[in-house]
């Protein structure tokens, strides 16, 4: 598959050209289910879009039965941007119903295969957007990441995923999660490519209250593989990981040395109590952001014999069982009684979190952390809602503190599943977020070909 | 225990959902061994830490108060909307 910079440079022939090839190789390898469906808006470099980014006249659903039938009447800005910058959305991908999960089975368009290994799961939740990316279905992709949903499915499938610091990417379009950890992002299939579409999405916009009212620099044409940095390891912090992702992290760690940067050991909280922060607050807003499907404005609607029975039918029926136990989790939080010990104690954790990682980025540049505790498990082998749950032990404490960090291939296992790991930066700044990812790529590309 | 048949009609109601009955006893062993888990946050000093947590530093964005519209984005959700009539969402009679 060629690389989103060299695409850039095709012209619109070739690019029409290459268009009606890929929609060939989407359909030929259709069983992955990484795409909903395929349509394309105009001329420019196709790009994967994950299925809760508006755009304009598609249908865009979350992957939800509860948004059959809505049809986006208007585009996020992150696709005004792509448009503006000369690409377009081509063909919406396979979601966790809403965001809401670590492996893309919750969604209602079946679930999405690794192209890696067919009985493992992708990731999730932007599984489509990373296996359309690892199978040569797609260019590059856009996804969202409340809790890992863009970095661990890029590790899952062997891809680049970057999820950029809370505000640099307006959420103006994306269907609402959990409003304080939302980002969009980009997963391609390089840093440099995730660099580049990572500019194009970024930027202050008047549309989303929570987007940063900062100067945001271009990063793609300064990117210096060259920069010694110091970079902070986690030895105590990852001894729960699986013998694949420590190795992994040892490579990792000497290949970040050879490169000429600095290794620091530091540790973070027990990532336990990320987890309940995380729980407490996600469900505790997605309760408040879901609260809009009621069957009576878009979506999918069950009429009741009255206006209440048509609400509780509506979303019985629409609303899948995960997403059901994470509105009824978040509603537990939020109520009269469990208010303060629940939801307001995991805001004042976030405050902790936040602080220990404030308090870290006063000596390193970066912090090298994995990005799920094992490689892609099997279908079936998240058993229960909690194992899921404890599956984004390494992912969730980024968005709980706002942070930008990237997961990129580092290594494969016995088996040649792909090991990522990700970087964490400072908030708003990417641009040694990407120099840390570019060295570390070059390193692996010389030392280790994966 | 702390999530029993009552507490999850409770949180039904709150939530806008019906748990079917051959669900609620896997849901209630589901939702149990959560807040089970996330009981962990108790084991944290959080005294004299603010109960406020903001993801950025500054205030609410003000902007001037200049009415914008775009009229063909209503048309749209209301020609797609479950049911409508003129410019209207039709809903099961409130009033008796």
């Amino acid at each position: 598959m060629i690389t989103l910079k060299e695409a850039l440079t095709l012209s619109s022939d070739e690019l029409e050209a290459f268009k009606n090839e890929l929609r060939k190789k989407i359909e030929e390898n259709s069983e992955i289910n990484a795409y909903i469906d395929v349509k394309s808006v105009g001329e420019g470099v196709p790009i994967a879009i994950k299925d809760n980014i508006q755009v304009k006249d598609w249908a865009v659903t979350s992957a939800s039965k509860i948004l059959q039938g809505y049809i986006a009447p208007y585009n996020a800005t992150v696709i005004e941007k792509l448009k503006s910058a000369g690409l377009t959305p081509f063909g919406r991908t396979n979601m966790d119903e809403f965001a809401m999960g670590s492996t893309t089975q919750s969604s209602c368009y079946g679930k999405t295969l690794n192209p890696c290994n067919k009985d493992c799961v992708p990731g999730g939740s932007s599984g489509g957007s990373a296996a359309a990316v690892a199978a040569g279905l797609a260019i590059a992709a856009l996804g969202s990441d409340t809790g890992g949903s863009i970095r661990q499915p890029a590790a899952f499938c062997g891809i680049v995923g970057m999820k950029p610091t809370y505000g640099r990417v307006s959420r103006y379009g994306l269907g609402a999660y959990a409003s304080s950890l939302d980002q969009i992002g980009p997963m391609t299939q390089n840093v440099e490519d995730a660099a580049i579409l990572y500019d194009i999405i970024s930027g202050y916009d008047t549309k989303d209250s929570t987007s940063a009212d900062i100067k945001t620099e271009s990063v793609a044409d300064k990117l210096n593989a060259s920069r010694k940095l110091n970079i902070a390891v986690l030895p105590k912090y990852v001894q729960n990981a699986s013998d694949d992702i420590k190795k992994a992290y040892a490579k990792a760690i000497e290949a970040l040395k050879s490169a000429g940067h600095n290794i620091i050991e530091k540790d973070l909280m027990d990532p336990k109590y990320d987890i309940s922060a995380y729980y407490i607050t996600a469900t505790a807003e997605a309760t408040t952001n879901l609260a809009r499907y009621d069957g009576i404005r878009y979506g999918h609607r069950v009429e009741g014999s009255n206006l209440q029975e048509t609400y509780i039918k509506s979303r019985s029926e629409g609303f899948g069982d995960e997403v059901k136990r994470r509105i009824m989790l978040g509603n537990f939080v939020l109520s009269s009684g469990y208010y303060d010990a629940y939801y307001v104690k995991a805001q004042k954790v976030r405050h902790l979190i936040k602080d220990e990682y404030e308090a870290v980025f006063k000596e390193v540049d970066l912090i090298l952390s994995p990005i799920a505790p094992s490689v892609a498990p099997k279908f079936g082998e998240l058993k229960k809602p909690m194992d899921m749950y404890l599956s984004d032990i390494y992912s969730i404490s980024v968005n709980l503190a706002g942070l930008p960090a990237i997961s990129l291939p580092v290594d494969k296992n016995a088996e040649g599943m792909p090991v990522g790991l990700q970087l964490i930066a400072k908030a708003f700044d990417e641009q040694t977020l990407f120099d840390g990812a570019l060295s570390l790529e070059k390193e692996f590309c010389t030392i280790l070909p994966i | 225990m702390q999530v029993d048949n009552t507490l999850l009609s409770k949180l039904e109601k709150l939530s806008y959902l019906k748990v079917s009955e051959d669900k609620r006893d896997e849901i209630i062993t589901q939702l149990d061994e959560m807040i089970a888990f996330v009981n962990n946050l108790s084991q944290l000093d959080t005294d004299g830490i603010s109960d406020n947590f903001s993801m950025t530093d500054k205030s609410t964005t003000l902007r001037q108060d200049v009415p914008k519209c775009n009229p063909q984005i209503s048309d749209d959700i209301l020609a797609h909307a479950p049911n409508t009539d003129e410019h209207f969402f039709i809903v099961p009679k409130i009033i008796e």
